[in-house]
């Protein structure tokens, strides 16, 4: 008999028994036997990741894409300023940023056409332009999904939330939402994490020996009953979350070094990128920053210079400075993105509206070649300046960067072959 | 997404990969381990031809046309036809495969419609000019038969060898000119498979399959070598490229030959036990649907489970019919009914259940797709979804007819027949009142289905999403190309879209310009978002203002338009267009003249309540099946397709023909259903049945669906006073309007993880059952379900009232304290009020400091607390005079202990006496608010030790804690 092959040179047999093994719960055995079939490339320095979300559309022109020749009401009022990277300028409002610029790459010139929030946001956290028709899973249900993570943490946390989440893949590839982000210096609750109500470990422990002396009316069906067997394992990785130091110590962040939390700021996403930098040093394997506010039809640069960029960059240097004094970085693919850029031409009310045609993207850490910038806009930058470059090539790279194939095939319930990123493509200069 | 991993089958047998794993095709497989084979010697395969024989026409056929392999088995004069052969074969050797040309980008510059069927094109891309694919003077030279013989490098291998029937046929037709079909040729009528059932008794026993084509002009012939054969369950049967089916295990699944536009599944059964014709156990089969089942279980040698225990099928029917745990008390009396129809009684009394109709309402609004985001009228969109529900709900509670229900909804208008502009728009308004907004669910249609926003508003997402909701049919296949395993082309899928291309929500030619003057009063200049939010706010002021409306353009060419109702200007409608003009309902022939039907959906609507229209009924009652029994009788219960064919066919037809007698009347199929012994089995497996999936032989075990579980923890911690209420209370639950629009955050969270469905994509797979980690942690220890437990009005405050130890400290707060039952228990206690007065006493302090800061408001809403509080604090002063002092006594030196575990033990055990009938029934009340049954004595014991241990309330709460994470908590059983 002839077993076809797919043009990854994986047999249908084998994608088939990949998902099953996800549809269980992918154990580190199985991991390992995917790995040596080379659906994983183990050889791939990113082995997690986090992501930064700039919901609302940060202005690109204002932070890393400056035009400071362009016509007044096109350049707006910042001044670029240079980076350790010689050649490379960006916003004076950034200078911590530009003071590790070696540890990102610049995509300047990214450039789709959906200029609205919902679906430019599900374009941007997932690679695949949208489509009716399909949900298409975010990157952390992917990661999660594809590379196993440890038994008493979860996969995929998402501080303080996010709305995406596993689509086709499946409810167990959704990301615990932390609802809320640590204060400098407070006991930080996580929901579902943190004992709640006075809860003690000893309760816990104590309520879990009576379930387990109760739980008996299903025992032995384990063995035909793919429902009793996952019930049971995820009560055991939950049981042990609860009651694991790992875990707890995982979102505590006030075991940070005061040296190196302090770089991260007070505000609520520099707090937040401390969490993520103790998450995936825990283990997490991948972490959402939500970081809101960048809808700026008024009042633009106010807003830019007061608040959001100050905090963006105390919170982000301060991720890249902690990764890399933990030895992490390479290790730990960081992408930064909002769902597009914003209009080249400032309007009345000082502030500049939604633009899809050209945006920036920071893609760090991860073995990617950083410390420079891949891809331009024009001279006002309305439009890409030569090839554009596609969130799909975005997608694939960060992607292949953690190891996974891009070109992977999975399946929807209804039997619909749907690949990981549809017309992606790694993009060359951010490889070796 | 079925609970347990459906075995994917696949079609290995084929050189070109298909495009789409058969996942969920498959009927139940069994391991090859299972079973051994029948003891007494079998005398090779069966093959059943009953059932072919049945259909052949009576005149005897003339005997089909031999197969094309031995036709073309040496040099021929035959001229192959492009239709009936080269296409079939290009598609059988693979070469229209996803992988291969079929590949939307093509392969290597030549590219094929996928899985075939586009002739017209396909023959345009072989035949192009200058490509060298087909040359017709020099045959053999031509690229389709070089390179897949690998004379010429081809990356799809060899295909077929020069001296093969394959080329010679190819060579032939290009010989001949490489002609077309025509296009009014005659048409596919049936693709006969014979044998059409394969009985099995053992492994590597073999049959081999004859396909016959029958074409409209009469002819026929033998197509075998022309067919793709796939297997559903290549476990229990393989079957290679010629036909020929092989056993691999025991166990039921289907082969199923795919020719032209044919789809023809073959039965294959072997019996996974010794256990079959005499050897059958007699197996009682009281009802219709027990006959149907047990005839199939017969020829498996699967004997069904035994009946479910008293408290089992209760808790599954209170759960499938009605989304809601039984009551305690419910319990208790259903165990205690000795009487014999007592099953038959609760299923009528709860098909009259309001829960009934609340549960049910919700599952028609998953079906048809209501989602506020997807409302037209954004700023609207929860109030709107509401009252889709709401639509729907009235009409589930007094049981119209389905196909009345589903016309309401398929052919409706915004406005009534004759209802003017204006008077339409006040009745909307009307919905929106601030003080007494009128009952949307009166309307006669509801148009919230055709008015949805974005994708929704494309006359293809209406044909995807029409299809999927009535017809129970997957057509998004055919949007691009030839469905891979159904009939449908992308002409049936641009046919039937022609349906719904008049179908629009906006302003109507007649009403536009009234619609911008009554706009224009109300928003002035202002446009964009400013004006929506003016128009929401007239709107929520109880003003009249303008609204869009769904309305049906002119159908087609023709100006006889005269009688249209609310469309009089509707030729104004840009002309004709390019619609089709007689569109083809799906699988018919003839086309329905649009130019005379002014709604093309009223044809649509009558061509489904005919009697044997292949979809609306079946797809309804498949999908009521499969809420009962995890899966469908076709599996997934919203695709319909030949290939896959339902794992009991009578069973289906049965039911579908029932309910079309029955007048659509939904709660026939309930009733039908609860009723048959095959409902009521247990999930207790035995060896026969074990692996059983797709036979209904047992209970399947499924995690409760989202909305369901979220209310039966609500439910089982639920004071019994509020726990008698809730369960018919329409707008708190979970599995009523609160999850279609008006969403209140709190349960939003729950509903998620637990894997509700978005409503979004046109597919039954939305609602997920699986289980995951965020479910496990979410019942062991989130802010909701911890703060449920110990809720003032919850059952742990209830049990520790009555036991005289209420609790203290963060975990509750008499202030907050709502109940009045409750309270009153809680005062009882001289500590508490103490402690009553304590608090009153900060509250009083906290008035006065917020009088003296200027929240003046505030410290009024504070002082009336304190009154009320007060109230309380006399009536329990009052109590606790009337108690005999001794009493008082003792239960103020147990308290006096102080919160510690320690004291609460002595406490209890000093009081052990006395409480202990109540710990008891508390124990057993946990198990009937959770489990729906009483504990076992085994259960009891371990409890009382639990108890003695930690404390009573402590322990209970302990209890109330394990068993809503147990699985017998959270399985459907």
């Amino acid at each position: 008999m002839t077993t076809p092959r797919y043009c990854d040179g994986l047999t249908r047999r084998d994608v088939l028994r990949a998902g099953m093994i996800g549809a269980t719960g992918l154990t580190l055995g199985g991991y390992m036997q995917l790995e040596a079939r080379g659906a994983i490339d183990a050889a791939a320095s990113g082995k997690r990741a986090i992501f930064v979300n700039l919901t609302g559309g940060p202005s690109h022109q204002d932070m890393f894409d400056l035009k400071p020749d362009a016509p007044a009401e096109f350049r707006g009022e910042f001044n670029p300023i240079k980076t350790n990277v010689p050649g490379v300028e960006i916003c004076e409002h950034l200078p911590k940023l530009a003071q590790c610029a070696d540890k990102y790459a610049i995509l300047r010139g990214v450039s789709h056409s959906i200029a609205a929030h919902p679906l430019g946001q599900k374009y941007l956290n997932t690679g695949n332009r949208p489509l009716p028709s399909l949900e298409y899973p975010c990157y952390g249900s992917v990661v999660s999904k594809e590379l196993a993570g440890e038994p008493n943490l979860p996969s995929f946390v998402a501080v303080p939330n996010t709305p995406h989440a596993a689509g086709f893949l499946g409810v167990r590839y959704n990301p615990l939402q932390t609802n809320g982000t640590p204060k400098p210096g407070q006991p930080f609750s996580v929901r579902g994490i943190t004992m709640a109500g006075g809860l003690t470990i000893d309760d816990v422990q104590r309520r879990q020996r009576l379930l387990g002396d109760l739980d008996q009316t299903f025992a032995g069906y384990e063995k035909t009953s793919d429902l009793v067997d996952g019930l049971d394992q995820f009560s055991r990785r939950a049981y042990d979350m609860l009651t694991s130091r790992q875990a707890r110590e995982a979102f505590d962040v006030s075991r940070e070094p005061k040296q190196l939390a302090d770089a991260f700021g007070d505000s609520a996403f520099g707090q937040s990128c401390l969490l993520a930098s103790r998450l995936v040093q825990s283990g997490v394997r991948f972490v959402t920053v939500t970081f809101g506010g960048w809808d700026t039809h008024n009042a633009n640069f106010t807003k830019l210079k007061d608040k959001n960029l100050p905090e963006f960059d105390a919170g982000l240097a301060g991720l890249f400075g902690s990764l890399s004094a933990k030895g992490l970085l390479d290790s730990t693919v960081v992408f930064v993105t909002g769902e597009f850029g914003r209009t080249p031409k400032v309007n009345a009310r000082g502030g500049r509206d939604h633009w899809a045609r050209a945006m920036f993207c920071l893609l760090g850490g991860g073995g990617l070649k950083t410390g420079q910038v891949v891809g331009a806009s024009d001279e006002r930058a309305a439009m890409p300046a030569d090839d554009a470059i596609a969130p799909e090539q975005v997608a694939a790279t960060f992607y292949h960067a953690l190891g996974i194939d891009f070109h992977k095939e999975y399946h929807t319930s209804s039997g619909r072959p749907i690949t990981l990123v549809r017309d992606g493509s790694v993009i060359p200069a951010l490889v070796s | 997404m079925p609970l347990v991993a459906v075995k994917r089958s696949i079609a290995r047998r084929f050189l070109a990969p298909l495009c789409i794993a058969a996942a969920t095709l498959s009927a139940f497989a069994l391991g090859t381990h299972v079973m051994h084979a029948a003891a007494e010697p079998v005398a090779g395969p069966v093959a059943d031809e009953s059932a072919a024989t049945d259909r052949v026409d009576a005149e005897p056929a003339a005997a089909p046309l031999a197969a094309i392999h031995t036709r073309f088995a040496a040099d021929t004069d035959e001229v192959p036809d492009f239709q009936r052969h080269v296409s079939p074969l290009l598609g059988r050797l693979g070469c229209n495969g996803r992988a291969c040309h079929g590949s939307f980008q093509g392969q290597g510059g030549f590219r094929l419609s996928l899985f075939g069927y586009d002739l017209k094109s396909d023959h345009a891309a072989l035949t192009e000019k200058d490509t060298d694919r087909v040359l017709a003077d020099e045959p053999k030279d031509s690229l389709i038969l070089r390179k897949p013989t690998l004379q010429e490098d081809h990356e799809g291998d060899e295909r077929f060898k020069a001296d093969s029937w394959a080329y010679r046929t190819i060579h032939r037709w290009i010989a001949a000119g490489a002609k077309e079909t025509p296009e009014d040729g005659p048409r596919l009528v049936r693709l006969a498979i014979s044998p059409s059932e394969i009985n099995f008794t053992k492994n590597d026993e073999s049959v081999a399959l004859t396909a016959v084509a029958e074409w409209s002009d009469g002819s026929r012939e033998d197509v075998t070598p022309l067919c793709r054969f796939r297997t559903n369950d290549e476990s229990v049967a393989t079957v290679d490229e010629d036909g020929r089916v092989e056993s691999k295990s025991p166990g039921n699944t289907h082969i199923v030959a795919f020719y032209d536009n044919g789809v023809t599944p073959v039965q294959i059964i072997r019996p996974v036990s010794d256990l079959v014709g005499p050897n059958y156990p007699g197996v009682a089969t009281p009802t219709k649907i027990d006959e149907l089942v047990v005839a199939k279980l017969r020829k498996l040698g699967i004997v069904p489970s035994d009946l479910a225990t008293d408290a089992e099928f209760l808790r599954r029917l209170s759960l499938d019919m009605t989304g809601s745990l039984p009551t305690p008390a419910e319990v208790e009396e259903f165990l205690a009914d000795k009487s014999a129809g007592k099953r038959e009684k609760k299923i009528e009394s709860l098909l009259a259940s309001s829960a009934y109709a609340t549960w049910w309402a919700t599952k028609l609004c998953d079906m048809t797709g209501n989602n506020p985001r997807r409302a037209a009228e954004q700023q609207l969109g929860d109030q709107q979804s509401r009252q889709w529900y709401d639509w729907i709900h009235r009409r589930v509670r007094e049981n119209v007819a389905y196909d009345e229900i589903v016309e309401g909804i398929a052919l409706a208008t915004s406005r009534a027949p004759g209802q003017s502009y204006e008077e339409y728009c006040a009745e909307m308004s009307s919905y929106y009142h601030p003080d007494k907004p009128a009952d949307f669910s009166q309307r006669d249609s509801m148009p919230y289905f055709w008015s949805r926003a974005r994708d929704g508003a494309k006359a293809k997402e209406k044909a995807l999403s029409f299809s999927y909701a009535f017809l129970g049919v997957r057509l998004q296949c055919a949007e691009c190309h030839k469905h891979p395993f159904d009939q449908w082309t992308k002409d049936d899928f641009d046919q039937f879209t022609a349906f719904f291309e008049p179908v629009t929500y906006g302003n109507s030619p007649d009403s536009r310009k009234e619609y911008q003057e009554m706009l224009k009063k109300i928003t002035g200049d202002v446009k964009g978002g400013q004006a929506q939010r003016k128009l929401a706010d007239a709107v929520k002021r109880g003003d009249t203002v303008p609204w869009r409306e769904v309305f049906v353009t002119a159908a087609g060419r023709g100006n006889d338009n005269a009688k249209g109702k609310n469309n009089k200007n509707k030729n104004k409608k840009k002309g004709p267009s390019r619609r089709v003009v007689t569109p083809k309902l799906l699988g018919e022939e003839q086309g329905v003249d649009l130019v005379r039907n002014e709604d093309p959906r009223a044809a649509l609507m009558e061509w489904m309540r005919e009697q044997d229209n292949p979809y609306f009924a079946k797809a309804f009652v498949n999908r009521v099946w499969a809420s009962y029994f995890n899966v469908g009788i076709i599996e997934p219960p919203d695709d319909l397709n030949l290939a896959n064919p339902p794992s009991n066919e009578p069973l289906l037809d049965y039911l579908t023909q029932g309910f079309i007698a029955s007048g659509y009347d939904m709660k026939w199929v309930h009733r039908e259903i609860a009723n048959s012994r095959t409902y009521q089995l247990s999930f207790k497996i035995n060896e026969t049945n074990r692996l059983d999936e797709r036979n209904f032989s047992h209970a399947v075990l499924r995690r409760l669906p989202a909305e369901v579980a979220y209310d039966a923890v609500t439910q089982a911690t639920a004071s019994d006073t509020e726990l008698v209420t809730y369960r018919e209370n329409y707008e708190r639950r979970a599995i009523g309007p609160a999850s279609s629009g008006q969403r209140r955050g709190q349960s939003n969270f729950a509903l998620q993880v637990f894997g509700k469905p978005d409503r979004l994509t046109n597919c039954d797979c939305e609602r997920s059952a699986e289980p995951s980690l965020l479910q496990a942690l979410f019942l062991r220890n989130d802010q909701d379900v911890l703060r449920m437990i110990d809720r003032p009005d919850g059952w742990i405050r209830q049990v520790s009232a009555e036991l005289g130890q209420p609790e203290r400290g963060n975990r509750t707060n008499i202030a907050d304290a709502k109940g009045n039952n409750d309270r009153r228990a809680a005062a009882r206690n001289v500590e508490d009020f103490r402690q009553l007065r304590r608090e009153i006493a900060a509250l009083e302090a906290r008035a006065a400091r917020l009088t003296k800061s200027g929240d003046k408001v505030q410290a009024q809403r504070i002082r009336r607390r304190v009154e009320k509080m007060k109230e309380e604090a006399r009536t329990a002063a009052r109590k606790t005079q009337a108690k005999p002092v001794a009493a008082n006594d003792k239960d103020v030196a147990v308290k006096k202990d102080g919160a510690a575990k320690k004291s609460d033990k002595s406490g209890s055990d000093k009081s052990d006496i006395a409480k202990q009938p109540d710990v008891a029934a508390m124990i057993r009340s946990a198990y009937l608010r959770t489990l729906s049954r009483p504990p076992t004595a085994e259960e009891h014991e371990r409890i009382r030790a639990h108890l003695a241990a930690t404390g009573q309330v402590p322990g209970l709460r302990d209890l109330i804690w394990a068993l809503l994470n147990s699985k017998e908590f959270i399985i459907n059983h």
